[in-house]
């Protein structure tokens, strides 16, 4: 049984004071929080390794040790997704940069399309527009409905026998929407097209099975799921992830650079290690492998659980003052846990609700965020204007919250209402 | 403070020259009257960051109101 105080301990920063205020943490979808076990893990090898990995680059005692923990860590990001193997884990900065690795290297025809939703976050949308624009491809939207859910039938209408890839995203950052990611794979699947699913969102809190899914990409970041920034994972069909042209050249990806009468003939590695060029981020990495090994102790389905439960209170205390729009689904268990509201009346700027509940409240600070997340084509879709200024504030979850965090929000939110009349 | 902050900052303090108080939403709307001095300050939370800072120097104040938080001008900053 998981005891959550403790593991509410795993993260001193809450137990502190911040300017005399206790802290409330309800901005995870950003940035996750990093239990103790994470920085021991990464001061290891910063205190006891600090040299280069990878593999047949070191090979000293200290090189191999680290080259031994990065890629236990690969085997850990694996199974954590259940990947067929580790050589299908590729480490990247993040989720964005796992988008650019596969937009810009993917073999894409000017007669072929692109298909992605207006959903998406932008780093799930911009890389293959620009690939779109720089081969001359069609990229197809599908609009969500209004209330950020889908309707498979109008992925049917959009992909056809010319589609390339389709960009989606698993768990919306915005509207906290779980997309029907299965449905939308199989019909991509109908017309020999690729899915790329984005899992920023979900992978932290639920289980995923990229072979149970059937999914052809995927990428992760993993400081939303306690790991340190700077992490990211891109999990690829191994076969899928050869066929994919190189992206960052240089040391680390090659077998062999042949000088053959004054010209250079490059050997590049196969997956994984064709896209990690350079020197890595073997801290990182280490880091990576012991959130996975945190995350696993608890058990994604007891987290997925009880952040649902956590959600549903949330959403619905939000909905009862009947002050504020709520972005996304009014079903909890179709979202994530993470709920974008706005003031009813258009009496203030966005930042303004997020900067109360950040100063404003005796005793506590509510740490929110507010903005666009990213996702500013939805936004103008349903009438919020990014461009004039407009946005929404964002309250987010995760392992380390309590009922009673929820609940002091809720009652300083109604306090806040008052502002509203 | 980085050279983006400052330039947010003089785009804050030279928008409350022109009205004070002013909400965040007034200032984020008086932005275009500045499109080059303002180009850097985006959105509410660059308005509001700037803003702590001109309180902190205590050349602005702030206030809670139904509108949001208004920011007043409280003591005029010499331009040399």
């Amino acid at each position: 049984m998981v005891v959550w105080s403790r593991i509410r301990k795993d993260f001193p920063v809450l137990g502190e004071l911040y300017e005399g205020k206790s802290l409330i943490y309800f901005d995870s979808a950003c940035m996750s929080l990093k239990p103790v076990q994470v920085w021991e893990a990464m001061e290891y090898y910063y205190k006891y390794l600090g040299a280069c990995g990878g593999a047949g680059r070191s090979t000293h005692s200290l090189g191999q040790e680290t080259s031994q923990l990065t890629e236990e860590a690969r085997v850990k990001i694996a199974k954590f997704i259940n990947a067929r193997s580790a050589n299908e884990i590729v480490w990247t900065r993040n989720a964005t940069e796992g988008m650019n690795i596969i937009a810009a290297t993917l073999p894409l025809k000017k007669d072929e399309n692109v298909v992605t939703t207006s959903l998406e976050h932008h780093s799930g949308m911009l890389p293959f527009f620009k690939k779109c624009q720089e081969v001359g491809s069609e990229l197809r939207i599908v609009d969500a409905k209004p209330d950020g859910t889908f309707d498979a039938s109008d992925f049917e209408e959009k992909i056809d026998d010319k589609t390339k890839i389709v960009s989606f995203v698993h768990a919306s950052n915005l509207t906290g929407t779980i997309a029907p990611l299965k449905e939308v794979v199989d019909i991509s699947h109908e017309h020999g097209a690729w899915v790329v699913s984005d899992e920023a969102q979900y992978a932290p809190h639920a289980e995923l099975d990229v072979q149970k899914i059937d999914v052809d990409f995927s990428v992760l970041s993993v400081h939303k799921a306690l790991g340190p920034t700077g992490v990211g994972v891109l999990y690829g069909k191994y076969e899928l992830l050869e066929q994919l042209g190189m992206f960052l050249v240089g040391g680390d990806v090659i077998e062999d650079v042949v000088y053959d009468n004054g010209k250079i003939v490059p050997k590049y590695l196969p997956p994984p290690h064709k896209f990690e060029a350079g020197l890595q981020n073997y801290g990182g990495m280490l880091g990576a492998g012991a959130a996975v090994d945190y995350l696993n102790n608890i058990g994604m389905n007891t987290i997925h659980n009880r952040e649902q439960s956590f959600s549903r209170r949330l959403l619905e205390g939000i909905l009862e003052l009947d002050k504020f729009d709520v972005l996304g689904p009014l079903d909890y268990k179709q979202r994530a846990s993470l709920v974008s509201f706005r003031p009813k009346s258009d009496a203030m700027n966005h930042n303004d609700v997020t900067e109360y509940f950040n100063s404003m409240i005796p005793n506590y600070k509510i740490l929110m965020r507010s903005g666009n997340m990213c996702v500013h084509p939805f936004q103008y879709q349903i009438g919020i204007n990014p461009g004039k200024g407009e946005g929404v504030t964002r309250a987010s979850l995760y392992i380390y919250n309590t009922v009673d965090e929820i609940e002091i929000f809720l009652g300083e939110l109604e306090n806040f209402s008052r502002a509203l009349d | 403070m980085s050279e983006f902050e400052e330039r947010n900052i003089e785009c804050v303090l030279t928008i409350l020259k022109e009205k004070s108080p002013a909400t965040t939403k007034e200032i984020m709307a008086m932005r275009d009257l500045f499109p080059e001095l303002c180009a850097g300050c985006s959105s509410g939370g660059d308005v509001i960051l700037a803003g702590k800072q001109l309180v902190e120097q205590g050349v602005v104040e702030r206030k809670w109101t139904s509108e949001g938080f208004a920011w007043k001008l409280v003591k005029f900053q010499s331009s040399d």
